[in-house]
């Protein structure tokens, strides 16, 4: 299985015109502009105000009103337990990461929407079409990374549409034009990629274990066919809680519907013989 | 106003003190776990129920004899009775219920929603062409009446054959889009939802019906048979409720604490109850037992409500579980390291 996976680091099922972002974790300095910038384009409500009291992080999650959610990661110990005595290259002892939809090559909630309000469009992003949803919520648990969320106050799904408005005049997302240092960057996907396996091997030169999440052996992985939206972690995926190897939720619907085929088979031969038995002895007796 | 997942950071924070070692970021969850609730639990044992009790009446329909009329006739008013109430307890679960209509825009043949959708139509076509014979058949449209007369006029057998494929779909869809989520409880289990869910339909619906018509002294070889496929169903829940126990002691975990934990024993109490009490039943000579055998089929109704809330509140502590998400997505290497 390692193997089989390490031939796939750097590569993407993603079409050629697809378009996306490239989030650089060792660039962020955590200002959190992406946020706010997200918020201010797509005119979305605050969230709850309050202080996590834990890290700079008071967003928490991404959610219906949050399109873009910084974290805020403090590496308090290694992995041995020792507490770092010097800073290391890059974000010093904390990683800050700027989550984000993936825009997945094969999504599982586009496929998991039973009304079609889920579309990909012409960039090969996934919105959801606020005037179709019925706030069914199916996408919601379909998602392995925990994107679309229900919103409280319009009982509709919401999720990040990669500044839809913004691409179709020619405009980038809000997020990466707000971002100073240039970590979140928007463009081809393939274009993406290729300045991203550059950049990890530099990081690499330098000494820093960097990788490429969203390729088909990390993130984009299990039918889902890499991630339009691709970052460069400095830690295990755990870590910014991304899964480490998701699966596309669909991809049970074929073998789940033929277990239960046979089940409904065995049962229902089950029934007829019970029934046939009960008529015999009938004429018997 | 709060964002929907506001409320999982205020557990957690209390919970994970020791950041170094807890997995993932702070404990929160990695994934989004689904809203639904009491309505979507009724709904899912409606339809188990509904779907048994066609099944049950298309099978005695096709081999039973006279014996099995009282199946025929309380599985089909039981079935049309047990899944109109479905598309309400459904609308009332969506965001926009005026805009229930959307989920007929398409049909997707890899989203289980959108095939139930049209499934539960499916269904409900048949059952109530089903149960409009039945009506007729027991004369409550007038004798002389020309719909009644044109419904007793319909090819009996074909219709009971042609509702047995909806019901059985109706019966075990709903374990299958369980399945189809990234939910680590129900993911894991997706190849045993469908089949779980099939055999507690089944069970449910026997229990239901001999219930309904256990009192009568003319239906006791109706009620004798309801009662064998009751025990297999039960015994096949029986089995497949305990292998999903203790398939993945990670994922299974919301099914051993709290109340979902407590749900789920009393599934398998009830079931296992049901088969004992139907068992003895059937030891005992001679006498009846009445009292033995309602208790049984009781239990098995118990048993598939407590199981259906079980699964999907139990899903819903899984989604907010890192650790098992973490677990069910790392494929290539034994344990993560999670300290940065």
């Amino acid at each position: 299985m390692v193997r089989n996976t390490s031939a796939l680091v750097g590569t993407t099922q993603a079409r050629p015109g697809a378009f996306g972002f490239l989030t650089d974790t060792t660039l962020c300095i955590g200002c959190k502009a992406c946020e706010v910038a997200c918020k201010q384009w797509n005119q979305l409500p605050m969230d709850d105000f309050g202080f996590t009291g834990r890290s700079y992080d008071n967003t928490g999650d991404l959610g219906a009103t949050t399109w873009r959610h910084v974290a805020f990661i403090e590496r308090v110990a290694d992995r041995e337990g020792r507490r770092p005595t010097r800073l290391q290259p890059f974000q010093s002892n904390w990683l800050m990461f700027s989550d984000v939809c993936k825009h997945c090559v094969n999504a599982g909630c586009l496929e998991a929407c039973p009304t079609g309000a889920i579309i990909r469009t012409e960039f090969d992003t996934v919105v959801i079409q606020q005037d179709i949803c019925n706030g069914c919520g199916y996408c919601v648990p379909a998602c392995p990374f925990g994107v679309p969320a229900l919103s409280p106050l319009d009982g509709k799904a919401h999720k990040c549409t990669l500044c839809y408005d913004r691409l179709k005049d020619g405009l980038e997302p809000a997020c990466s034009k707000a971002c100073p240092t240039d970590a979140i960057q928007f463009g081809p996907v393939h274009a993406l990629l290729d300045r991203a396996k550059v950049r990890v091997a530099e990081l690499r030169d330098q000494g820093v274990d960097a990788q490429l999440y969203g390729d088909l052996a990390l993130g984009g992985t299990g039918g889902i066919g890499g991630l339009n939206a691709l970052f460069i972690l400095t830690a295990p995926p755990e870590v910014y809680n991304l899964p480490a190897q998701p699966e596309l939720p669909q991809r049970r619907v074929l073998p789940a519907f033929l277990t239960t085929a046979l089940a409904a088979l065995a049962l229902g031969l089950a029934t007829l013989l019970t029934f046939w038995r009960t008529e015999k002895e009938g004429a018997h007796g | 106003m709060a964002k929907m997942g506001a409320g999982h950071y205020r557990q957690a924070s209390v919970q994970v003190v020791n950041t170094e070692m807890a997995p993932g970021y702070y404990g929160l969850p990695v994934i989004h776990g689904p809203h639904w609730r009491w309505s979507i639990v009724f709904y899912f044992v409606l339809g188990g129920l509904a779907g048994g009790s066609a099944v049950l009446a298309a099978v005695a329909q096709l081999v039973g004899g006279y014996w099995a009329r009282p199946i025929v006739r309380a599985g089909r008013y039981l079935a049309v009775l047990a899944v109109l109430p479905g598309p309400l307890l459904l609308i009332i679960d969506l965001g926009r219920p005026e805009r229930f209509h959307h989920m007929l825009r398409v049909l997707k043949l890899r989203s289980p929603m959108s095939l139930g959708v049209w499934g539960l139509i499916g269904f409900t076509a048949t059952a109530l062409l089903n149960a409009l014979q039945q009506v007729a058949e027991d004369g409550l449209l007038g004798r002389r009446n020309p719909v009644a007369h044109a419904l007793r006029c319909l090819p009996t057998r074909l219709l009971a054959a042609t509702s047995a494929l909806p019901a059985f779909f109706l019966a075990g869809y709903t374990g299958v889009l369980l399945g189809a989520t990234a939910v680590p409880l129900w993911a894991r289990n997706a190849l045993r939802l469908g089949p779980l869910f099939l055999c507690s339909a089944l069970s449910s619906a026997a229990a239901a019906l001999s219930l309904l018509i256990g009192h009568r002294p003319t239906a006791r070889r109706a009620q004798h048979a309801l009662e064998r496929v009751e025990q297999v169903a039960v015994l096949g829940e029986l089995i497949l409720l305990e292998t999903l126990r203790r398939s993945d002691t990670v994922v299974t975990r919301p099914l051993r604490e709290g109340r979902e934990g407590l749900a789920y024993t009393g599934a398998r109490v009830g079931s296992a109850l049901a088969l004992v009490l139907h068992s003895i039943a059937k030891l005992l000579p001679r006498s009846p037992h009445v009292w033995l055998r309602m208790l049984g089929s009781l239990a098995a109704l118990v048993s598939a409500f407590l199981l259906r809330a079980a699964m999907i509140f139990g899903g819903r502590r899984s989604a907010e579980d890192p650790v098992a998400t973490i677990a069910i997505t790392r494929k290539d290497t034994g344990s993560p390291s999670t300290a940065p």
